[in-house]
């Protein structure tokens, strides 16, 4: 199964993303970002890091994980690399647990491509249709 | 017409109008041409979006959009929106994540004719003095949240205290610069830490600086008073907060899309997401994104300055000699606080313009004096191969589109296509034969940005034109660029 694809954009960048569960639709989503931003060849140095995030609805939580990576790209040049664990709970609110690893841009051998500005909820519907999780995604830029 | 299923009525040449139909509160008018309409719109949710928009709680008279419009999230790019202070809400939808992206055009005294050899080597000074793509930082040194909290509340003020220009930049800039009512306790300490090493950085995308030779004038007087001649070196500059803007809006978006929730507006796209402006949710954004609006006016503040010295220091001449002046600094993407008439009475409305800008016409009190006969100038930046405009705002403007234009060209080919298009092709030799030098951060940025992405300008200004909403005062023809 294709995990996501580009959709035109006039603007910006969309994509949409499709997975069996509402984790591997985060999940994907993540490298959905990570392809529109970096070209990766090779890293060294590489370590985990550990997010945790709390929001009312699964569409913000997934707004917040995807701006916590590019948070950490842009600003603390730290470049997410994949995905260790990734878990989501329902409470009163979406709960996310996740270990990502990654390295320091310097520790990276990669082609940066574009600055996401943000991620957007423009168009966003985390749909569950069957045994498919999926949600259409635009990142300003 | 009929476009995506939506009843479109043509009012005029140049007008087209959405009835207001299902939970739209105003009609939506379209700025446009035939042409236009048909050959950029057709496969756009921007329509869409011009009806969104016309939900808004207290939006006044119409959900406008410029001849620019174009998809956008939440507003199309390209709308014009103004909610009733008392009833009416305010979105960051309305204003977008690069608040106060905006464009500034400096003057010199230099003919392009006795520059022309050195355009290379001047290219070449600014992309190295001017920090652009992706994450630039270090135009200045790095900056304390002390001393950004300081830009946050005096916006390019901060700039001309600490050497980066002149009071005359202040008098030039729209609003002076500074937004007055700046809160820089409600914006986060990520977003001042996304800020601190952004100062005078241009950043990727579309934003550029060119140095552009004024090709053509079209009305003598405006553009005398606003200093330009056929012939002249001038420098134009497209970018806005950067990263601290960017994260401004992201963390108010989220506190908007659960004030909804609270408000119980129902609205059809969450990047809409929007709170009373008399609310605390709704005055904390206003008074973050004014700060923000602040930040971007020092940004271009210090890369006007960093250009100027360039400039003095690439061609070994004084400042008398290169006699800088700026003509004016617009922004467009923003939300004000303005006075208009609105069915027959004065009244203070919030004008949202997420990619349009004010057009304010001769004699209005909040333009400087010295365009009081004139209208303001009305900055529009087209495409980097092609050429830009200056316009002059109308009292037309006034009376139909809350004092506001058009902003630029407007994508039509979205960057992915854009850049398969520039693949296997030699883009800087094609821009160096049509006499453009450039300098960017990489091939993948000049090709997203070539001519063929975007509608011709020209198209976009004579809508603005034929409808007396602008008046067009000169273009301009860019001669170097250099681009994130």
């Amino acid at each position: 199964m294709k995990k996501f694809r580009i959709i035109e954009h006039t603007a910006d960048i969309a994509v949409e993303v499709s997975a069996p569960s509402l984790e591997k639709l985060f999940e994907y989503s993540v490298y959905a970002w990570l392809q529109s931003v970096a070209e990766i060849n090779g890293a060294d140095n590489i370590e985990d890091k550990s997010i945790e995030l709390s929001s009312a609805s699964r569409e913000v939580l997934l707004v917040d994980f995807l701006s916590e990576l590019n948070y950490l790209l842009n600003v603390k040049r730290w470049l997410f690399i994949n995905v260790k664990s990734l878990a989501i709970e329902e409470n009163s609110k979406y709960i996310l647990k996740a270990i990502v690893a990654g390295t320091n841009l310097e520790n990276a051998d990669v082609k940066l491509k574009t600055e996401i500005k943000a991620v957007t909820f423009h168009q966003m519907n985390i749909e569950e249709t069957g045994k498919e999780f999926k949600t259409k995604i635009i990142f300003d830029i | 017409m009929i476009i995506q299923g939506i009843e479109i009525k043509k009012i005029n040449d140049t007008l087209w109008e959405i009835p207001k139909h299902g939970g739209m509160l105003v009609p939506g008018r379209i700025y446009t041409s035939q042409n236009l309409l048909e050959s950029t719109l057709q496969n756009d949710e921007a329509i869409k979006q011009v009806i969104n928009v016309a939900h808004l709680p207290g939006i006044q008279k119409y959900s406008l959009a410029m001849p620019d419009i174009h998809w956008g999230y939440g507003f199309p790019i390209g709308g014009v929106a103004a909610t009733d202070l008392d009833e009416g809400v305010i979105s960051p939808g309305g204003v977008g994540y690069d608040i106060n992206c905006g464009v500034r055009l400096a003057r010199t005294s230099l003919e392009y004719k006795t520059i022309q050899k050195r355009i290379p080597i001047l290219v070449e000074n600014l992309f190295k003095n001017i920090p652009t793509g992706v994450g630039a930082s270090g135009a200045i040194r790095k900056l304390s949240t002390k001393e950004i909290r300081k830009i946050l509340t005096h916006g390019s003020q901060w700039a001309v205290e600490q050497g980066f220009g002149s009071d005359e930049d202040i008098i030039f800039t729209e609003e002076h610069g500074k937004l007055k009512g700046a809160n820089p306790d409600a914006v986060s300490e990520r977003a001042i830490e996304r800020g601190t090493d952004q100062a005078g950085t241009l950043g990727s995308g579309n934003h550029f600086l060119e140095v552009d030779v004024v090709e053509e004038i079209f009305d003598r007087e405006k553009a005398e008073v606003f200093g330009l001649f056929e012939g002249q070196v001038v420098i134009l500059i497209h970018t806005g907060s950067r990263g601290l803007g960017y994260q401004v809006c992201d963390d108010y978006l989220k506190v908007l899309v659960e004030a909804g929730n609270k408000y119980g507006f129902k609205l059809p796209d969450k990047q809409l997401a929007c709170a009373p402006l008399k609310s605390g949710e709704g005055q904390n954004y206003l008074g973050a994104m004014q700060a923000a609006a602040n930040f971007a006016w020092n940004n271009r503040q210090i890369i006007m300055h960093l250009a100027k010295k360039t400039l003095m220091q690439t061609l070994s001449i004084s400042e008398s000699e290169l006699d800088f002046h700026l003509v004016h600094d617009v922004c467009h993407n923003i939300a004000k606080i303005e006075e208009h008439q609105i069915n027959g009475e004065r009244k203070k409305v919030c004008v949202h313009r997420k990619g349009a800008t004010r057009a304010f016409p001769p004699g209005s009190e909040q333009i400087p004096e010295k365009y009081f006969s004139t209208g303001q100038p009305v900055l529009i930046p087209g495409d980097m191969g092609r050429y830009s405009y200056v316009l002059a705002g109308t009292e037309k403007a006034m009376e139909e589109t809350f004092g506001s234009s058009c902003h630029g060209a407007g994508r039509v080919k979205s960057r992915h296509k854009a850049l398969k298009m520039g693949k296997g092709r030699d883009l800087i030799a094609e821009l160096k034969k049509e006499g453009i030098e450039i300098q960017a951060k990489g091939f993948r940025t000049i090709a997203e940005e070539m001519s063929y992405a975007y509608k011709d300008v020209s198209d976009v200004v004579d809508v603005m034109a034929k409808s007396g909403i602008s008046k067009k005062v000169a273009k301009l023809r860019p001669v170097g660029v250099i681009k994130g």
